[in-house]
C-alpha cells in the first residue's frame, strides 16, 4: 500500500508542529523517522491516523485520504502509546476483541499468538495480570502484537524499541524484517534508538521543527551520518545557550 | 519544621492546581453554593440545637433536678448514637489522606515527619469540620451555663472523641480492604444495635448519658480518651512508618483476573460483541460498577412511593420514580459515555468500528439492562394494574426518547474519569451537560404528563408518554446515524482533550 503526505501541515497557535509539503511512501518500503524530542514525530502519525486535525493537506493511504473515508482503518495497524490498550481486559481478552473486529478465525488467532510467542518471552499469555496492570514493556509488547495480528498491510510504530528489554528488541527486529521481506508490510517506525532504526529501515527520514532535513537511503554509512548529525544538533544548541 | 512546611506549601499547591478547578465556572459555583447551603444549615441546626433539646419530653432530666446543666445531660443521652452514625458514614465517604508521598521518599526527609504529615491531614476532614460547624454554637452557650472547668472538660472530651473515631478509621480502612463482607458485617451489626435498643435489652441513653456526664462531671476523665485518641493515633503512626513504600501505599489492588470469552451476546454480530465489552468493562472497573450496583438498589424505589397512601393516585410522583426505576442506569452511566472511555479512546479511533455501530452497542447495553430493570419491577402490578401501566409507558418513553438525549449529552465534552475511584462525593467528570441531562429526561416526560392530563385525563396522558417514546423507538435508526455524524465531527477535539488530561 501506498502512503503519500499531501501539503500537511499542523499548528497550534504560531507554532508549527508539522509541515510535509510531500512525502511518499512506496508499497512494501520500510520507512524509519528520526528526530529529537519535539521534532514532530508522534504529531505526523496522529496526522496520518486521523487522530488530530491538521490545518491543511491529508494523507493518503492506497489513495485515500484517511480523515474522509475508514478503508485504511480495515488495513492499517497502529500502536502510538497506552492509549491504544483497553486496560480492563487480559492481552488474550484483548486479542480476541481485535481477532474479531477483523473476522479472524479462532484458529487464526492462535496460530498469530504462537508466531509472537518467541516476542511475549511467556509473561503475556496465560497470566492474570489485566492490561492495566502490565509493566510498560509488557504492555507495548500486547499493543505491538495488537497491532501486527490481522496481517496488516500498513503498520505504524511510535518508538517500538523504547522500553524493551534488549532480547525483546532483538526479537522485534528480526520480526519486523521479516515482516518487510516476507509480507511487504509497509512499515512505518519512530526511534531514538539510531542503530535499531538504521538496521530495520530501508529509508531513513530526518525530522526537525515538523520538517523534512533529510530523506537518506540506508547504507552502511548512514549509522555514522546520523549520529553526526545528532552530536552536532546539540552542540550547536549549547554554543547558541 | 523547615522541610514539614515546605511540605506543607507543596501539598497546598496540589490542590490549589488540582484538575478539579478546571471545570465550567457553572459547575463551581453549583457546588459552591450547594457547600455553602449544607454549611449553613449545619450552623442552624447547631444554634437552635438548645432549643430542641429543651423541648424534647425527657422524664427525669428537667431543669428542676439539673438545674444549669440539664440541656447538657439530654444531649448527652443521644451521644453514643450521633457517633455511631458518625462511624458509618465516614466508614463509606471518608477519603483517607491522599497524598502523593511518593514523591517525597527518595528525598533527604524524615519518614516519620511524612507520617506525622499524612495523619495530621486528616484534622481538615470536612468529616471532622462538620462536627465543630454543629457544636461550636452550642458550646458557646454551655460555658454560659456551666462553670469553666466542667464545660471545658466536656468540650476537650468531646473534641477528643471526634479525634478518637477519625483516626480510629483511618486505620481501620488503611488496614482493612473495603469489600462485601465487610459491609455485611457493618450492616448486621447496625441491625443488632437498632434490635437490642428498639426491644429494651439494652438502654443505650442511659449508657450514653452516663458515659458522656462524665466528662463534664468529672474533668479528669477526658485524660482517658485522649489517652485512647493518642494510642489510636500511634497505632496509625507505627502502621504507616512500617508500610510507607510505594508497593503498598498505591491501594492499585491487582486482583488476579480469569480469561473471560465470548458468550451469547456476540452471536449477535459485531454490536453484540461490543455491547459484551462493556458489561466487562463495567464489572472490572470500580466506578462503573457501583453505577450498577446503585441501579440494582434503585429497583425498590417504587416501594416508597407505590404503597404509600400519602401518593395514592399521584401519577406524577408515579412518573417521576419510574422514570428513575427504568431509567436511573442509563442516566448515571450514560452521563459519561465517553469520559469513561477515556483512557482507550485513540484506540476506538483507530479500530475499524464504525461511530454508529460504536453507539449501537451502548444504545443495546442501555437496552438490556433497562429492559431488565422493567421485567424486575412488574411485580410492582401488585399495587394496581395502572402502575404496571405507568411504569411500562415511561419505560418507552426511556427507551425511544431519553437514552438518545443521554447518549447526546454524555459524548459532550466529556472528561477523563478514573476508574479505579467509587461513586460516593466523586465529582469527577461532572461538567454543565450532566445538568443539562435533567431537562429532557426528567423534565420532558412530566411536562408530556402535564400536556396529557390536560386534555385526556392521566390514562390519556400515559398513552401520550408511551406513544412519544414508541416514535422515538421507530426512529432508533435515524438518531444513532446523528449521534454518530455528531460525534465524527468532534473526534479531534474530545481525542486531544483526553490526550491533555
Amino acid at each position: 500500500m501506498e502512503i503519500r503526505i499531501e501539503n500537511l501541515t499542523k499548528e497550534y497557535g504560531s507554532y508549527t508542529a508539522v509541515n510535509v509539503p510531500a512525502l511518499t511512501i512506496a508499497s512494501g518500503e520500510s520507512f524509519g523517522l528520526v528526530g529529537n524530542n519535539g521534532a514532530g514525530k508522534t504529531t505526523l502519525f496522529r496526522a496520518m491516523l486521523d487522530l488530530i486535525e491538521p490545518n491543511t493537506g491529508a494523507v493518503y493511504i492506497d489513495d485515500k485520504a484517511t480523515n474522509k473515508s475508514e478503508v485504511w482503518k480495515a488495513i492499517t495497524g497502529s500502536y502510538l502509546d497506552e492509549n491504544f490498550l483497553i486496560g480492563h481486559l487480559l492481552p488474550e481478552e484483548y486479542f480476541d476483541f481485535i481477532a474479531s473486529l477483523h473476522g479472524m478465525s479462532e484458529a487464526d488467532l492462535k496460530a498469530k499468538l504462537e508466531e509472537y510467542e518467541n516476542l511475549f518471552n511467556g509473561e503475556i499469555i496465560g497470566g492474570k495480570k489485566l492490561i492495566r496492570d502490565l509493566s510498560k514493556g509488557n504492555q507495548k509488547k500486547v499493543g505491538i502484537a495488537a497491532a501486527l495480528l490481522f496481517d496488516p498491510k500498513v503498520l505504524v510504530l511510535d518508538e517500538p524499541f523504547a522500553n524493551l528489554d534488549p532480547s525483546t528488541q532483538i526479537r522485534l527486529k528480526d520480526l519486523l524484517k521479516h515482516l518487510k521481506t516476507d509480507r511487504g508490510v509497509t512499515m512505518l517506525i519512530s526511534s531514538h534508538d539510531l542503530s535499531h532504526v538504521t538496521d530495520v529501515c530501508e529509508r531513513i527520514v530526518l525530522l526537525e521543527k515538523g520538517q523534512v532535513i533529510n530523506d537518506i537511503r540506508t547504507s552502511a554509512a548512514t549509522l555514522k551520518e546520523l549520529e553526526d548529525y545528532f552530536a552536532n544538533v546539540s552542540a550547536s544548541r549549547s554554543h547558541s545557550e | 519544621m523547615k522541610n514539614l512546611i515546605s511540605i506543607i506549601r507543596l501539598d497546598w499547591k496540589q490542590a490549589l492546581r488540582s484538575p478539579l478547578w478546571h471545570r465550567k465556572l457553572l459547575v463551581n459555583l453549583f457546588l459552591g453554593l450547594t457547600f455553602l447551603y449544607l454549611a449553613s444549615m449545619f450552623l442552624i441546626l447547631g444554634i437552635v440545637l438548645d432549643d430542641i433539646l429543651i423541648k424534647i419530653p425527657m422524664e427525669g432530666i428537667d431543669y428542676n433536678t439539673y438545674g444549669g446543666s440539664f440541656v447538657l445531660r439530654r444531649l448527652n443521652q443521644f451521644m453514643l448514637y450521633y457517633f455511631f452514625a458518625d462511624i458509618i458514614i465516614r466508614y463509606f465517604m471518608q477519603k483517607l489522606p491522599a497524598m502523593s508521598v511518593q514523591a517525597y521518599l527518595h528525598l533527604p526527609l524524615k519518614r516519620s515527619k511524612l507520617v506525622h504529615f499524612m495523619l495530621l491531614k486528616t484534622l481538615w476532614s470536612p468529616f471532622n469540620l462538620l462536627h465543630l460547624l454543629i457544636f461550636t454554637p452550642f458550646v458557646l452557650e454551655l460555658f454560659d451555663n456551666l462553670d469553666f472547668i466542667p464545660a471545658f472538660g466536656w468540650t476537650l472530651g468531646f473534641l477528643s472523641v471526634i479525634y478518637l473515631v477519625n483516626f480510629f478509621l483511618v486505620f481501620l480502612k488503611r488496614t482493612s480492604d473495603v469489600d462485601t463482607r465487610v459491609y455485611l458485617g457493618m450492616l448486621a451489626t447496625l441491625i443488632v444495635v437498632i434490635a437490642l435498643d428498639w426491644f429494651g435489652v439494652v438502654d443505650f441513653q442511659s449508657i450514653s448519658g452516663s458515659v458522656f456526664n462524665t466528662f463534664f462531671l468529672h474533668p479528669i476523665s477526658v485524660l482517658v480518651t485522649i489517652l485512647l485518641m493518642s494510642f489510636c493515633y500511634w497505632l496509625n503512626f507505627r502502621y504507616l512508618k512500617a508500610n510507607m513504600y510505594m508497593s503498598r501505599l498505591s491501594k492499585t489492588t491487582r486482583n488476579e483476573v480469569s480469561y473471560v470469552g465470548s458468550g451469547i451476546l456476540s452471536r449477535f454480530g459485531l454490536i453484540g460483541r461490543l455491547t459484551e465489552m462493556e458489561f466487562k468493562f463495567i464489572w472490572r472497573n470500580k466506578r462503573p460498577k457501583s453505577v450498577l450496583l446503585i441501579t440494582i438498589l434503585f429497583l425498590g424505589y417504587g416501594l416508597l412511593v407505590f404503597p404509600n397512601e400519602e401518593y395514592a393516585g399521584n401519577y406524577l410522583m408515579y412518573v417521576l420514580f419510574s422514570i428513575i426505576i427504568t431509567g436511573m442506569f442509563m442516566l448515571n452511566y450514560g452521563q459519561y459515555l465517553l469520559g469513561w472511555e477515556g483512557n482507550h479512546f485513540d484506540h476506538i479511533l483507530t479500530r475499524n468500528v464504525s461511530f454508529k455501530d460504536y453507539y449501537w452497542s451502548k444504545y443495546l447495553l442501555f437496552a438490556i439492562v433497562s429492559a431488565g430493570a422493567m421485567i424486575l419491577s412488574i411485580p410492582y402490578a401488585y399495587f394496581g394494574w395502572e402502575v404496571l401501566l405507568v411504569l411500562f409507558c415511561v419505560f418507552l418513553f426511556n427507551l425511544g426518547i431519553g437514552s438518545h438525549f443521554i447518549m447526546f449529552f454524555g459524548s459532550m465534552n466529556p472528561k477523563k474519569i478514573d476508574l479505579s475511584k467509587g461513586t460516593m462525593l466523586n465529582w469527577q467528570g461532572v461538567g454543565a451537560a450532566q445538568f443539562l441531562i435533567i431537562f429532557p429526561v426528567l423534565g420532558l416526560p412530566l411536562a408530556l404528563y402535564g400536556i396529557g392530563v390536560f386534555f385526556w385525563g392521566t390514562t390519556g396522558a400515559m398513552l401520550l408518554i408511551g406513544t412519544i417514546g414508541f416514535l422515538g423507538l421507530a426512529g432508533t435508526q435515524i438518531w444513532i446515524g446523528l449521534l454518530a455524524k455528531w460525534l465524527e465531527s468532534q473526534r479531534y477535539e474530545i481525542s486531544n482533550d483526553f490526550r491533555n488530561q
